[in-house]
């Protein structure tokens, strides 16, 4: 599978960047991204790289996941950009394996199940604003109101800790496996927002009026507009 | 600054770029002066002294 980090020797005394250890943060500066065979050899399957300038030189992380992860970003970072990289997660996938001849020809393929690497690469802007977003949400004392109205994004993850108060309120008796209970959801919620998983959506309620749709007429899809 | 190239750029393009920050073209003008080896040891330890730093003050981890 495509994930991993080609990097060379690593100096002393810093922090080392172990892309297959989830939630930890590559900062550098996004120089080139693009499709190719993993590790560039012809045999491996297609992939997809970047490459970032960091503060210990140049690092090549591979994923098929990095194509999204740059293309759907919210900041869409661009070469030339400071970036952070970060894997956030597995997901279980089928690819097809291909064996080859010496001369690149398929010679046989079969299905596998595997697990695909999430990633998040986006501006550093961005990490520091789920930084912040995180704190709000683990601040014990913050008054939801007033947390919801300075950090509106966050108001689908309040409801979202309403509804655990309540089922804890309901479900779990002793006070004690209740806090720690809230303790643990909101902790996990935080730590998904600082790290830069999606934030949960608002679901509107059946019968609240949503906007009328597009008309028919429908332009040539963008490039990056999805499929599904 | 202009849109950075992927290919390592030279000294003298960033004392003629007029949109590189002063505080670089100083830096890049006393490290010059200096063994190059020395300076560039230099350049890697304050660039990650410069990333700790971001990490601290952005709460970044």
């Amino acid at each position: 599978m495509a994930n991993s980090d080609d990097s060379g020797s690593s100096p002393p005394r810093r922090r080392d960047f172990d892309p297959r250890r989830s939630g930890q943060l590559l900062i550098g500066r996004l120089t080139e991204h693009g499709a190719a065979n993993y590790q560039f050899r012809a045999k491996e399957d297609a992939s997809y790289y970047v490459k970032l300038l960091t503060s210990r030189g140049e690092r090549i992380l591979w994923g098929k996941d990095i194509e999204r992860a740059i293309q759907d970003g919210e900041t869409k970072p661009k070469v030339g950009d400071l970036v952070g990289a970060r894997r956030v997660r597995r997901e279980a996938v089928t690819i097809t394996h291909r064996q080859r001849d010496g001369e690149g020809r398929i010679v046989s393929q079969e299905e596998r199940h595997a697990h695909r690497t999430r990633w998040v690469v986006e501006k550093v802007s961005f990490f520091a604003e789920r930084a912040r977003l995180a704190r709000r949400l683990r601040d014990e004392q913050a008054d939801v109101h007033e947390a919801v109205r300075a950090a509106p994004e966050l108001k689908s993850t309040f409801l979202s800790v309403r509804a655990a108060e309540d089922f804890a309120a309901k479900r779990i008796a002793d006070p004690l496996d209740r806090q720690r209970f809230l303790e643990l959801v909101k902790g996990a919620m935080a730590g998904s927002i600082h790290k830069g998983e999606p934030l949960p959506s608002v679901r509107l309620k059946d019968g609240v009026k949503r906007p009328e749709p597009a008309p028919a007429t429908r332009s040539a899809p963008k490039r990056e507009d999805p499929t599904r | 600054m202009k849109p950075v190239p992927t290919s390592a750029i030279e000294g003298e393009e960033i004392l003629d770029d007029p949109t590189a920050s002063d505080w670089l073209k100083g830096a890049l003008r006393s490290a010059l002066e200096r063994d190059p080896v020395d300076a560039l040891n230099d350049a890697l330890l304050l660039a990650g002294a410069l990333e700790e730093r971001l990490r601290a003050v952005l709460d970044l981890s």
